[in-house]
């Protein structure tokens, strides 16, 4: 065993390394071509060790975060380590060994230093178009082989020199070539960048001493959450839900149970008991989606980076306190070849249910039931010129209420965090125009003492026929109310021509291919978040400011929050009447 | 003439007076006065009254007086603003809601939102009216309902807002519906702030446009005050100079359409410190300088490139998380400075910052109640920084406070010495600000090995010697007046006006009416540049104009800068602005595509004129080596072999033109000290400007 590095030193490593990984996600998304990788930043990068520990990643989407040492694993029943050289660079994206998900592309490099293979710079990025059966987005399909291009362990270069003939592959299997190719050589520049800045570190402080320094980083952020889950009683805790449906299978639910084990300063998430895997895409890589997933609930739990004072590096140390359990076949562990890539609304859910598992122990860190679900539309026809145009659309949801304050409203909530497309740059740019974008008005939103995130109305209107595949989950199993709050409301889809805006017809979440004639609005109702602590303990001036802001009614307010108003005539209508609302809260609490 | 810049900071308000006399002599007076944060206004009137009086002027013979103020910016972090009122498009009420909705933590679940939470408009005073322009070329699908602006105003009026603005959809297409809009409220409001999206800034994005738009709102009422404020108590004071204000972009403006358009002046505070950098960089003989300007609780960051200050990318231009359409320079500010406390966290890391202990309690050695450690405690504990230097002694501090506050809080817990612990504070506040420089530099396409890193701030010369070593810089550069290096920049600039329209071409396929549409709209715009230069009292042959097409590839979701042609564009010179692009990207992103179109997605016409510029007294020729007669004393200096080492301290204002000082020493002056460590070695420029290397 080596000495512990001062704590200076280990300081100044642990602030390059951040560093270093920051500049791989920015090259990468500053660099990328397509919206999804650098308006959405679907993306992540960092520094590995030889044996595939996470060094440092980047702040990007959690999606990413933590899937590469399940892709280093992956690749290593392609390339041993004894088979790596230097200027290799590796593209994996196979489901089966360790991928996110197949559009989730890999780039890897191994970083020598002194003739020694010392560990990895990779990133991974969520690409437009791999060959899949339907162009964008999949649900309904019967295996992997319907994904597309599967890439297991390929050396792209070998020792610096490109393979033509797999470029030419890649380049030739995809529908839009000008992203995917232009992606890529972003990773590749991004993954260059980190094997040089390491080299460079390694160079400056030493090869032992920073070594030493991303041992003592990794236990210092394990240490960090291991008290964390020491500080929960020990004890196995229960959440269950359910799935809407497959996409293929309508009516037939899919049950979801998460129990949170919790044994001294470790924890296991178990999901025996969800659902057996379903015939459709709509399954759950094992490795680089269940178990990500599960991870990020816990930092986001117990490592909140907002109310936390200190950071805590991003690396391998908080993964290794939390074990992930999930019978092979089962919703979130299918068997090859099982098609496995619309797996978001799945893993949205694990991380909420997660949450409710553990609120009754932990109250100040958890939230109500959260939207925890995902939007993808794909918006797609044929120009006049006989061009296809295909548009990926991201709709937010919200989130539920919590500790210290309300749910955020309209918001990415949970694994993901993309931005969304100016509606002004798109109507330029497609034959599709939005009719409304806004905070839902439909119905209320959670009732709580912090009162459950609004969800958002969005209307998109095709201005000529085209297609419109639909991924999402969630109209049935509505987000919880917790600790007296009230359960918030699950999304809806809906149809209709603007020439009869009175005939609207609903769909379901997920949907493939729909056709759209001129005139068509397809609009997404989110999910609503779930209300936090009894709504008779909300302030009444926090009634108030949602009633004057159009959340709620004054009926709303009176029957759910017991608080009353007066009519006042000073432009805004209405004041809160204590004296009744005392009165009426505590009619209410009989 | 007589011209003064104030510049005004958090603890103190800095000002240069500058005379010139007509024989061609100057005379250059700097001073300081405490900030008063209730009101700016104060302490830059009492600031210009005082250094007229040392000067020797009657405050009615200053001419100008320029301004670098943090009003605005304060007003949005604080949320201080107006109470603002919107009018907007029926099925989009809550643009300025959902933001781009991303939130502003990855890993959390307890975030806050804050133009959720601190909204610069409030739902209830977000009125959605029937009207609808659509695109791609602005034709009205809806007409706008009169009736409905018509009754918003009213209620508007009944709330008492005191400003309101119109924001549409499409507007940038076809500002037709704003502007009628903009009428009706300014008839029904006629004391209300009142802007429309398409006035402030006319470029396409909802939700930047809007945001922007309400952002002005939101500080217009009070800043114009201020402004207002400020003129008159000049006024009464008996200055009647001609007042400027410093903008975001670098260049500056009149009161009229400052108060206009305050979104403009968001980074008036710390531009004036690049503006600086860049002049001391031109008297240094070097147009690439990294500027480094530390104070008390931040370090702002700049680079200025062949003489060029950065503008930064629209896409990363915000002010408290919230986005600004105006053009910045490109300047980071990290949380570091000489109040961050240094501490040992939960987990045993020792940290520095962000956390600050501002100006009260200070630092430990302040003795004003702070006991927590700073990086200021750790110089005076190495010696790096003398008790009587503090403000040339006006300010007195407790050695004893800061080696007991080291001493509790960090050498103890680590078992270090205390003079371990203090250079540890150093060594990891330096690594936080030269990565900062990394991310400002070498991740934007800039080799620091060909700049100069330029220290200043009080604290900048101290550490600057220590981070152009991390960074590789050529070597670092102490301006004359470290301390007031903003105040100066604001002598030093020209007056700069921006005008935009986003008019969507792809230029590889551009038909003869596509450029003869782009054609108008620039001259619209130059047109609109030069009268307002005109309205500032500048003869057409002293105006200059710059066009630039904002380009991307097509499909791409943010614009880079390309500078077209003084000629009308056409499919004869249009090839000059795809290869300005391509050389943009290629700088900014590592590479550009050959092949690929290039979509104008808005145009700008910057119009600029030259104003004088400060001109510093040259010294008298030294040429000494280590000059006795500037040598004050020799005290013990500890650097970071951790041995104390006797150092002389040089007296700045005794050193002349062509001194060498070879460290390890410390050059000393009133609001500053330059740290020359073993291996170093300053000369003395011309006008008092230390050129620092290593030997």
């Amino acid at each position: 065993m080596s000495q512990d590095v001062d704590p200076i030193t280990l300081q100044v490593v642990g602030g390059a390394l951040h560093s270093i990984a920051e500049q791989m996600g920015n090259v990468l998304y500053r660099m990328s071509y397509s919206s999804i990788i650098r308006e959405s930043q679907d993306l992540g990068a960092g520094l590995f060790d030889a044996q595939f520990q996470t060094l440092c990643e980047s702040d990007s989407t959690p999606m990413h975060i933590g899937s590469l040492p399940g892709y280093l694993r992956g690749i290593e029943k392609s390339i041993p380590l004894d088979a790596w050289k230097p200027g290799d660079c590796c593209i994996h994206n196979h489901p089966y060994f360790g991928a996110s998900h197949s559009p989730d592309i890999a780039i890897v490099m191994p970083i020598f230093f002194e003739g020694e293979l010392v560990g990895f710079s990779a990133n991974t990025a969520h690409h437009v178009d791999i060959g899949a059966a339907t162009p964008g987005l999949i649900i309904d399909v019967p295996d992997m082989y319907a994904e597309g291009m599967l890439l297991n362990g390929l050396k792209l270069y070998e020792e610096g020199k490109r393979n033509e003939f797999l470029w030419k592959f890649i380049r030739d299997n995809t529908r839009v070539p000008g992203l995917v190719m232009g992606d890529l050589e972003a990773q590749i520049a991004s993954a260059e960048l980190g094997v040089r800045r390491f080299q460079e570190l390694l160079a400056r402080y030493g090869k032992g001493v920073v070594q030493q320094c991303c041992k003592q980083l990794m236990d210092y952020s394990e240490g960090a959450l291991r008290r964390a889950i020491a500080a929960i009683p020990d004890g196995d805790y229960v959440a269950e839900g359910f799935l809407d449906d497959d996409g293929r299978n309508r009516g037939k639910t899919l049950p979801i149970k998460v129990t949170v084990k919790v044994r001294g300063d470790g924890v296991e998430v178990d999901l025996t008991g969800s659902s057996p895997q379903v015939p459709t895409a709509y399954n759950v890589p094992f490795e680089g989606s269940t178990k990500v997933a599960c991870y990020f609930a816990f930092r986001a739990l117990l490592l909140d980076t907002y109310t936390l004072a200190d950071p805590i590096p991003a690396n391998e140390g908080s993964f290794r306190p939390v074990k992930v359990t999930a019978p092979l076949g089962c919703i979130y562990n299918p068997i090859a070849p099982t098609a496995a890539e619309a797996r978001f609304s799945q893993i949205q859910r694990v991380v909420d249910l997660i949450i409710k598992a553990l609120a009754p122990v932990v109250p100040d860190k958890a939230t109500a039931g959260n939207a925890a679900t995902l939007s993808f539309a794909a918006y797609s026809g044929v120009r006049p010129n006989g061009n296809y145009w295909v548009f990926l659309e991201v709709n937010e949801a919200a989130m539920g209420g919590r500790p210290q304050s309300d749910g955020p409203d309209t918001v990415e909530e949970l694994m993901r965090n993309t931005r969304n497309n100016p509606l002004e740059d798109l109507g330029m740019h497609l034959p599709l125009i939005c009719d409304r974008y806004e905070v839902r008005d439909d119905v209320f939103p959670g009732a709580g003492k912090f009162r459950g995130g609004q969800g958002v109305v969005k209307s998109q209107r095709f201005l000529s026929p085209g297609f419109v595949t639909h991924e999402s989950d969630r109209h049935e199993d509505a987000p919880w109310g917790v600790f007296g709050g009230q359960a918030g409301h699950g999304g809806r889809m809906q149809v209709h021509n603007i020439a009869n805006p009175e005939d609207a017809r609903s769909e379901y979440a997920k949907f493939s291919g729909m056709r759209a004639e001129a005139g068509d609005v397809v609009t997404y109702f989110s999910p609503v978040g779930g209300g936090y602590g009894d709504p008779l303990d909300r302030d009444p001036a926090k009634v108030l400011d949602d009633v004057l802001d159009d959340f709620i009614t004054v009926e709303h307010a009176h029957d759910v929050y017991g608080v009353v108003f007066d009519a006042v005539d000073d432009g805004y209508g209405w004041a809160v009447n204590a004296e009744k609302t005392a009165a009426r809260r505590a009619e209410l609490r009989k | 003439m007589i011209r003064v810049g104030v510049d005004v900071g958090g603890t103190f308000t800095d000002i240069v007076l500058e005379r010139g006399s007509p024989g061609g002599g100057q005379q250059v007076v700097v001073h300081k006065v405490p900030s008063t944060p209730a009101d700016q206004s104060e302490a830059v009137v009492r600031g210009v009254v005082e250094a007229c009086a040392i000067a020797g002027v009657a405050p009615g013979e200053v001419d100008f007086v320029f301004h670098g103020t943090t009003v605005a910016t304060n007003m949005i972090i604080e949320r201080k603003g107006a109470e603002v009122g919107m009018i907007t498009t029926k099925g989009f009420r809550d643009i300025l809601h959902m933001a781009r909705h991303k939130r502003p933590h990855n890993f959390s679940l307890q975030f806050d939102v804050p133009w959720q939470s601190k909204p610069l408009v409030k739902r209830r005073n977000r009125i959605a009216v029937t009207e609808r322009i659509m695109p791609p070329t602005g034709t009205v699908e809806t007409p706008l309902d009169l009736g409905e602006v018509e009754a918003a105003a009213e209620l508007f009026a009944k709330r008492k807002l005191d400003a309101v603005i119109i924001a549409f959809l499409f507007a940038f297409l076809n500002d037709g519906h704003e502007q009628r809009a903009k009428e009706i409220v300014k008839r029904v409001l006629p004391d209300a702030f009142v802007c429309a999206s398409s006035d402030v800034v006319n470029v396409i994005r909802e939700y930047e446009r809007f945001s922007t738009c309400a952002m002005n709102a939101y500080i217009g009422p009070k800043t114009s005050l201020y402004l207002r404020n400020l003129e008159q108590r000049l006024r009464n004071a008996g200055v009647r100079a001609e007042v400027r204000i410093m903008q975001s972009n670098g260049g500056i403006s009149t009161i009229e359409n400052s108060s206009v358009r305050p979104v403009g002046l968001l980074l008036s505070g710390p531009a004036g410190g690049v503006i600086g950098g860049r002049w001391t960089g031109e008297a240094c003989s070097t147009g690439n300088v990294i500027t480094i300007d530390i104070g008390g609780t931040s370090a702002d960051i700049s680079v200025i490139e062949d003489g060029q200050l950065r503008i930064k990318n629209p896409r990363d231009t915000e002010v408290a998380g919230l986005p600004v359409l105006v053009p910045m320079i490109d300047i980071d500010a990290i949380g570091a400075g000489g109040g961050s406390i240094a501490y040992i966290d939960a987990g045993g890391a020792f940290r520095v910052g962000p956390r600050s202990a501002g100006a009260v309690p200070g630092p430990a050695c302040y003795g004003n109640g702070g006991t927590e450690p700073t990086v200021t405690d750790a110089q005076v504990v190495l010696g790096r920084l003398d008790q009587e230097q503090f403000l040339g002694g006006d300010l007195k501090i407790d050695p004893a406070l800061a080696h007991e506050a080291i001493k509790t809080h960090i050498a103890d817990k680590l078992g270090l010495s205390v003079v371990n612990a203090a250079i540890g504070v150093l060594k990891i506040i330096n690594n936080n600000m030269a990565l900062a420089i990394n991310a400002n530099s070498v991740a934007k396409g800039v080799d620091p090995r060909n700049f100069s890193l330029m220290g200043f701030g009080g604290a900048g010369p101290l550490h600057v010697a220590a981070l152009s070593e991390m960074i590789y810089a050529k070597d670092c550069i102490s301006p004359l007046h470290p301390g007031i290096t903003a105040a100066m920049g604001l002598l030093v600039t020209e007056l700069r006006y921006e005008f935009t329209r986003s008019v969507l071409t792809v230029l590889n396929t551009a038909t003869p009416e596509e450029f003869a549409t782009t054609n108008a709209a620039l001259d619209a715009l130059q047109a609109e540049a030069a009268a307002r230069l005109t309205a500032d009292g500048i003869a057409a042959d002293k105006q200059k104009f710059v066009r630039i097409a904002e380009c991307r590839y097509a499909g791409q979701g943010f614009e880079l800068r390309a500078e077209i042609p003084a000629a009308a564009l056409s499919a004869a010179n249009v090839g000059a602005v795809i290869t300005n692009f391509f050389n943009a990207h290629k700088q900014v992103y590592g590479h550009a595509f050959a092949d690929q179109m290039v979509e104008v997605v808005t145009l700008r016409v910057i119009g600029t004129a030259e104003v004088d510029t400060l001109k510093l007294p040259e010294l008298a020729k030294g040429g000494r080596t280590d000059p006795a007669e500037a040598l004050a004393y020799v005290r013990d200096t500890i650097f970071d072999d951790g041995k104390a080492t006797p150092t002389p301290r040089y007296m700045r204002s005794r050193l002349l033109d062509g001194d060498i000082i070879r460290g390890p020493a410390l050059v000393v002056q009133h609001n500053s000290t330059t740290l020359l460590p073993p291996g170093y070695t300053a000369r003395v420029l011309s006008h008092g400007d230390m050129h620092i290397v290593r030997a």
